[in-house]
């Protein structure tokens, strides 16, 4: 395997780097495919990117580090940063907290600790506070790792978390992991995925390790436990990490027969690395979303492990008995518009089990799109995926959770819901009349099972269409007159000059 | 597997010969036939220019800022008897932050693994000697430069800039950053000026590396555009450069100094200031009667 990953340095390279990643572009999904780099690309350079003069609020790399890094049990993530970045602990607590809850494990709040620089640590330097802070956090909870989460202030003064993190891994005896997630290196967030994935392969996983051969990695978030049942029956084991993971579950990942995921954004850097770092091998298919999506994933997953029988087994029941289900929702949901507006690749997966739901779905948002992922094998390739399979999307949006581009894409394709996975999108659809079908647990939508908890779901949510309506009768939104008007979101990329309108 | 790669970084107050010193050590080693580059940690990029006719190279931030993916092998440019160089580049003067201009750019070079690729011998680091951020002290943490040396004449405002440096280092040596290889004594032409720079670094527990004179043959290649090595290659400057050369190649012990204290070398400055009054006054005293 020819080596895509550099882990030589404690600086993990950024999406757009590696993978060419962008944040903003419209047309068709298959204008989308033609131009993404598994079809060669435009040429060789990246994507054709729009680029906006005005950018409303996101997310940072550094908050994918708290979801990531402060989720794992029995471990300390220090924030070396002014107190603002941890603004985020009071949401990922309540995320943390849920998840453990979900998974019938101890509920407990997350550990993490912010540096709370000040003006003087950013003219002195603030290592020393790193320094008190990990001796705190090894103190108050003897942790079994520590994660060091860098920030724009550090990462401009030029801190070296590098060496007080390899001081307190000797002095300790703990993996102490630094992780460079400073905002403003990348422009999307999920380098912040990568960059705790980066510092778990270097640090944290087993170099020399005892091989299970029915453990299988998940990579996943806090999403119920649907993977355990469903890989029983193919007599496997499932070692979910990064979130809610023990340090211990992330070391043995290098023991594993697989490594599978439910979102190709998310899973893209660790599955690949623990492939080309420790031989545990990616299982490289479409994602499991509906029936031709979760039929190749499972066969994949039989193949690597040597399971083929019990794969087709399980297919044949499962398909059996979603089937006439399956039917029956149709039958209720027929007529009805969707639009997903998720991360990227799970986008991909959601539209498919919409229109397996016999849902028209032929708008869709999402918040950044990777021409390749890191293994480069096509068989990842999920925007293809969905437009071979399911059909073109018109009208397949690019961008990175922009409200104001995402009040017109709503006014233009008027759905009958959204489907979403994040905060911030649902009040804006409420107050256009629309109702957010909320997929807070990840999971619900995998394998054949999810086609039916979607369907359900969108039952239930629609049945309180009125309320919406209501609402959208009794508010006013935010927007000048002139941006109600328009009908194109990109408007302002394409015109910049518009901004400076009176 | 590539070989091991020495890494070395060269640190001098912003005039005092870095650049001119750096250049010339690349082209002497490229000389003798040992593949090297040269990295410009200076927003000024100008390291390099004399190993380049006197020109200037898009630097590796000049690329960052057209667009947001970087093929670093863009930066890296062909000079006398093909020394790689690079500048690191940086923003105006003013504005935004040369410091992160220098972790950006190295960190770039890293993580495309361009030291590996080109199969080098050495790679020389030559970086502004003012180290007034985290930023121009990255040449010296874990993993980049294990060896550093600074360039300094005997006027004190260089030896403070060296003092600094060794502050640094001595911070850094405990967590496998580099240590401290020595002084390059630059614009050494009088005996006085010699056991001023001598008795830094036995006060710092460290060496000189080579003394190198002040020379018009320099300045004249410099004017020209080239290095000494490559305008004058037979003049006794350039056999100057070639021993400092031959010294840095062989080196392999480097140390932690013992850096003064502020208020230390305040004093040690004040006594040598007494003594040059008293030479310029013709006296002759005690342990300095050579002079």
């Amino acid at each position: 395997m020819v080596k895509t990953l550099n882990l030589k340095t404690p600086v993990v390279e950024s999406r757009e780097q590696r993978l060419g990643t962008i944040v903003s572009w419209e047309g068709k999904a298959s204008e989308l495919v033609e131009l993404s780099a598994y079809s060669g690309g435009c040429g060789g350079c990246t994507l054709c990117e729009l680029s906006s003069p005005f950018t409303q609020g996101s997310v940072c790399s550094e908050q994918m580090v708290e979801c990531q890094a402060g989720h794992v049990r029995e471990a300390v993530l220090i924030q070396h940063s002014p107190i603002g970045c941890a603004a985020g602990q009071v949401a990922y607590n309540s995320l943390y907290r849920n998840g453990l809850k979900m998974r019938n494990k101890p509920v407990e709040n997350i550990r993490v600790i912010s540096t709370n620089l000040q003006e003087r640590d950013m003219v002195f330097g603030g290592v020393d506070k790193l320094r008190q802070s990990i001796h705190d956090a090894w103190e108050r909870y003897h942790p079994k790792a520590i994660f060091i989460g860098s920030s724009c202030a550090t990462a401009i003064i030029g801190d070296d978390i590098d060496s007080v993190a390899s001081e307190f891994t000797e002095e300790l005896g703990i993996p102490v992991v630094p992780m460079h997630c400073e905002g403003f290196r990348s422009k999307h967030w999920s380098t912040g995925f990568d960059s705790t994935q980066h510092g778990i392969l270097r640090q944290i996983v087993n170099r020399h390790p005892k091989k299970q051969e029915d453990l299988v990695n998940v990579i996943n978030l806090w999403g119920s436990d649907v993977f355990t049942p469903m890989l029983a029956e193919l007599n496997l084991r499932v070692n979910y990490v990064i979130d809610l993971a023990t340090v211990d579950d992330l070391a043995q990942m290098s023991e594993a027969a697989c490594t599978i995921g439910f979102c190709n954004t998310l899973s893209s850097y660790l599955a690949t690395g623990l492939e080309q770092e420790f031989g545990v091998p990616q299982v490289k298919a479409p994602m499991p979303y509906g029936f031709q999506g979760t039929d190749a994933w499972l066969r994949e997953i039989g193949k690597v492990t040597h399971r083929e029988e019990l794969v087709e087994k399980y297919i044949t029941k499962k398909r059996a008995e979603v089937k006439p289900k399956l039917v029956e929702l149709r039958k209720k949901l027929k007529g009805l518009r969707g639009l997903s507006a998720t991360g990227s690749a799970y986008s991909h997966g959601l539209i498919s089990v919409l229109r397996e739901l016999g849902i028209e779905s032929d708008g869709s948002l999402v918040f950044h799109h990777d021409p390749v992922y890191d293994s480069g094998d096509p068989r990842q390739d999920s925007l293809a995926q969905l437009v071979h399979q399911y059909g073109d999307v018109q009208s397949f949006n690019v961008s990175n959770r922009q409200q104001f581009q995402f009040y017109i894409l709503l006014k233009n394709i008027k759905p009958d819901f959204i489907i979403i996975r994040h905060n911030g999108l649902a009040p804006l659809a409420s107050r256009m009349g629309i109702p957010a079908v909320p997929l807070g647990d990840e999971h619900l939508a995998v394998g054949y099972d999810g086609m039916l908890h979607v369907g359900e779901i969108i039952l239930d949510v629609i049945a309180h269409t009125k309320f919406h309506k209501n609402l959208a009768a009794h508010v006013k939104l935010p927007y000048s007159k002139w941006w109600l008007e328009q009908n194109d979101p990109y408007i302002l990329s394409k015109n910049p000059e518009l901004i400076y309108q009176d | 597997m590539s070989k091991q790669i020495k890494k070395i970084a060269i640190y001098g107050k912003g005039g005092i010969g870095k650049s001119t010193t750096t250049s010339n050590i690349s082209a002497a080693l490229v000389e003798a036939g040992y593949k090297v580059l040269q990295f410009g940690c200076d927003p000024k990029s100008d390291s390099t220019n004399t190993l380049r006719n006197g020109k200037y190279i898009p630097t590796v931030l000049d690329l960052l800022r057209k667009k947001s993916k970087v093929d670093a092998h863009e930066a890296i440019f062909e000079g006398f008897k093909g020394v790689y160089c690079v500048e690191a580049g940086g923003p105006a003067p003013g504005v935004g932050c040369a410091g992160r201009g220098i972790i950006t750019a190295v960190e770039l070079l890293k993580q495309q693994n361009i030291f590996e690729e080109l199969d080098l011998d050495f790679v020389i680091f030559d970086v502004l000697g003012d180290v007034v951020c985290g930023g121009f002290a990255v040449p010296i943490r874990e993993g980049i430069a294990e060896h550093v040396f600074t360039v300094s004449s005997s006027d004190f405002m260089s030896i403070y800039a060296s003092n600094n440096l060794m502050k640094g280092i001595e911070k850094y040596s405990n967590s496998g950053g580099a240590l401290f290889g020595g002084i390059i004594a630059n614009s050494i032409n009088t005996s006085y000026q010699k056991a001023i720079i001598d008795d830094f670094v036995k006060k710092t527990s460290t060496q000189v590396v080579e003394y190198v004179p002040r020379s018009i043959t320099v300045t004249q290649a410099e004017l020209s555009g080239h290095t000494t090595i490559e305008a004058a290659p037979k003049s006794q400057q350039a056999e100057v450069y070639r021993n400092l050369a031959r010294k840095i190649a062989k080196h392999t012990e480097s140390r932690v100094p013992t850096p003064l204290e502020t208020d230390q070398l305040r004093e040690w400055s004040a006594q040598w200031a007494d003594q040059l009054l008293a030479i310029e006054a013709g006296e002759v005293r005690g342990e300095k009667e050579s002079i």
